[in-house]
């Protein structure tokens, strides 16, 4: 195990009597990327704003670096709500100066910066514009610089990829990595599963308020081992869940995905289909952290998306 | 403490750098000036013009041409006459038809503007003080003036009908009127006018801040509420933090603007002798015990109503919303000004007291008071200064509480979009 930095021990959270999250546990390795994954309303803005001091927990503790959180944390995180906006009537300068100097950098620390900052976003040109005269892409741009100027330890991104353009997930994709080369600890939160699958160091899996699932992604993976198979054949496929072995078929319309029991033997399976129908494709296959999730949590796939939501 | 000081910095530089900062500096003043000085000059401006007017006396006793006499005692300011008595007409009561028909005529004269009034003596006018004035508009002056000379004429007539000997002009004089000057103890001349005005500017002021600023600051909280920017803030500072800046940085900035109208006022002062303003001003504005409860209940005023702005900011999610809630603490506000004319007519009346005890009352009520008071040392035998003390006392202790409980529903309200919270609900985070 690396080094700790964050720790969340049996956090919990009610509105109204309703459970937000309940005795969750965490540990976040320095350096890592962590992906908090879940449906919407599974609790991932509850605990991120707990782990921010924004909402108080009911119980359970929060500890940096095994310490508790003590006051000054909040100048050495970086962190985008999910809900992002910036003042419009400021300019760029005095937004980026002004959100630094309230995580306690001076001004002298932000103008050294900021010029770096905005060429690598390729906003030079704006710097003395103001917010308002940006486009929505752009000032998505300008939230990140206000993530990350004062040179976080830690960076949080509620719902990291809700309403970013393509281009902008590419660029902070990237930026993240950066961070990550630096040992910057990165938690990000989100229900897009395929993009988490692509970045994640570390996840956890939540649903309702309840942890159902956590850690190294690559070990989840070897865990739920490969016993997955995509096929795509032509004609009617509604025989494929009656072959013995096969335990789950999910639809995709243009191929299927098959869960095969654990001694089940592929070959076999292939045979079987080939017998009846043309196989065009027949792939073993990883699970993905979909299947992961709907396999552990049980829960209603209709609220999971493997697509970045178009905004 | 650091970093609410950056919130302040910041909440004070976006009002101060604002062109309407200027304008306000500049133009308040002005208005005030407008709505208390220019009434007062139009009501004591002699106007330029001689006014024609007539008469029908019905009583024929030579009323009329005396009336016409005692007019001629009036001028304008370049001496000439203020009235011009065209015609005297001597009209028998009893001759209807030429009365009506005069009537008809000087109607005429009037609403061709060549006639200012004119005036009927009845014909038993001595008896009965009965007269008329006939005009399009009237004038308090060209009225006060009217009846002053028929009374004493009537007067005149009344004294000759009971044979009394002793001369006319003796007996009027004998019965002059007089006007009380006014001096607080310790003599120092005092004027109601003087008073009244400055208690409105004083009033103003306070309501200004407390209203104008403290609306600044709500509006600004709906702005980061709806930006969302206010979850970035609150994740670098507390909410306190954030609240206390605003509201610190917001009322330096009036306070700004308040020092500059000083300022202002006192260069005016050094002007007096040319601008002709009366020491009576002076020594109402300039009492330094008065701008000590002045300043005083300027900042609690300040800081208790922004604090409840800043409480409505944080539970509403537009202006429109916060409209509702605006209009109970406006009208709190204004109950002074409405019942300021009973207040100052008795400033001590049990009543009065009490309700500038009420901390929301207390800033404009209080200033009021003691303004009409007169308040010259902090003599504690004197039981306006102990009520002014206790007036601050008190909005103090209230001004603590609502900041107290404006911080446990700011910290909730703020995080609350799109959904209005119900009382229960902000109670409840009260309580939590």
């Amino acid at each position: 195990m690396m080094e700790e930095y964050l720790r969340l021990v049996d956090i919990s959270k009610h509105y109204d009597g309703k459970v937000a999250v309940d005795k969750l546990s965490l540990s976040i390795p320095k350096g890592s990327i962590y992906g908090i994954i879940g449906p919407n309303g599974a609790g991932k803005t509850t605990t991120i704003r707990m782990i921010m001091d924004i909402i108080a927990p009911d119980s359970g503790m929060i500890q940096v670096k095994g310490q508790p959180v003590a006051p000054e944390f909040k100048n050495r995180v970086g962190y985008l709500p999910e809900e992002r906006g910036l003042y419009k009537k400021m300019s760029l300068d005095e937004v980026i100066t002004y959100l630094a100097e309230i995580k306690g950098r001076s001004k002298k620390q932000i103008g050294a910066q900021i010029d770096g900052w905005l060429e690598k976003m390729s906003l030079s040109s704006y710097k003395f514009k103001k917010v308002e005269e940006l486009s929505k892409g752009m000032q998505q741009k300008l939230q990140f610089i206000t993530t990350l100027i004062h040179e976080p330890e830690m960076i949080i991104l509620d719902e990291l990829f809700s309403g970013l353009d393509p281009i902008n997930i590419e660029l902070i994709k990237g930026i993240l990595l950066d961070e990550k080369r630096r040992g910057t600890t990165i938690l990000f939160s989100t229900h897009v599963m395929e993009q988490a699958e692509k970045l994640c160091d570390y996840i956890c899996l939540i649903n309702n308020g309840i942890k159902v699932l956590d850690g190294r992604m690559a070990e989840i993976k070897s865990k739920f081992g490969s016993n997955s198979i995509q096929v795509e054949i032509e004609g009617d496929g509604a025989f494929v869940k009656e072959i013995p072995g096969v335990i789950k078929l999910i639809d995709f319309n243009n191929y299927i995905e098959l869960k095969l029991a654990d001694n089940a033997d592929s070959q076999i399976i292939l045979k079987a289909l080939s017998d009846r129908v043309k196989v065009r494709r027949f792939e073993l296959i990883e699970p993905s952290l979909y299947d992961i999730f709907i396999e552990v949590a049980k829960a209603d796939p209709r609220q999971m998306t493997t697509e970045v939501p178009h905004e | 403490m650091n970093k609410m000081w950056i919130v302040i910095k910041r909440e004070y530089a976006q009002v101060v750098k604002k062109k309407s900062f200027l304008i306000g500096i500049i133009l308040t003043p002005l208005f005030m000036a407008l709505i208390t000085i220019v009434p007062m000059l139009l009501a004591t401006k002699k106007s330029d013009t001689t006014e024609n007017i007539a008469i029908i006396d019905l009583n024929r006793q030579g009323i009329g041409e005396r009336f016409k006499q005692e007019l001629a005692e009036y001028k304008l300011k370049d001496e000439r006459p203020a009235y011009n008595v065209t015609d005297v007409f001597n009209i028998d009561p009893a001759d209807s038809t030429e009365f009506a028909g005069r009537r008809k005529y000087l109607d005429s004269l009037i609403n061709s503007g060549d006639l200012k009034s004119y005036i009927i003596v009845k014909d038993n006018i001595v008896e009965s003080d009965s007269a008329i004035l006939v005009a399009k508009s009237f004038a308090f002056r060209t009225i006060n003036r009217f009846e002053y000379c028929m009374r004493n004429i009537l007067a005149e007539k009344r004294l000759e009908k009971m044979a009394i000997s002793v001369g006319i002009d003796s007996i009027l004089n004998a019965t002059r009127g007089i006007e009380f000057k006014q001096q607080a103890p310790g003599g120092k001349e005092r004027d109601f006018l003087t008073m009244y005005l400055s208690s409105i500017i004083f009033i103003m002021i306070i309501f200004m801040t407390a209203l104008g600023y403290g609306q600044t600051l709500m509006r600004s909280v709906i702005e980061e509420k709806n930006s969302r920017i206010i979850e970035v803030l609150v994740s670098s500072i507390s909410p306190f933090q954030l609240m206390a800046g605003k509201v610190i940085g917001l009322g330096l900035a009036s306070l700004t603007q308040v020092a500059i109208w000083f300022v202002m006022g006192l260069g005016l002062w050094s002007f007096r002798s040319s601008l002709a303003i009366s020491s009576d001003v002076a020594g109402v504005i300039f009492n330094p015990v008065f701008l000590v409860f002045f300043i005083f209940y300027l900042i609690l005023g300040y800081l208790l109503y922004s604090t409840l702005f800043a409480l409505i900011g944080s539970i509403v999610n537009s202006d429109k919303e916060a409209q509702n809630f605006i209009f109970p603490i406006t009208m709190s506000m204004l109950l002074p000004v409405m019942i300021a004319m009973y207040i100052v007519q008795e400033p001590d009346a049990t009543l009065a007291v009490v309700l500038s005890l009420i901390p929301l009352f207390t800033p404009t009520m209080m200033v009021l008071r003691l303004n009409f008071t007169g308040v010259e040392s902090f003599n504690l035998a004197n039981p306006m200064v102990v009520q002014a003390i206790i007036g601050v006392i008190l909005t103090f202790l209230a001004t603590v509480g609502v900041i107290w409980v404006t911080g446990k529903i700011f910290r909730v309200g703020i995080l609350m979009y799109g959904k209005r919270p119900t009382l229960p609900e902000i109670i409840k985070w009260v309580k939590h």
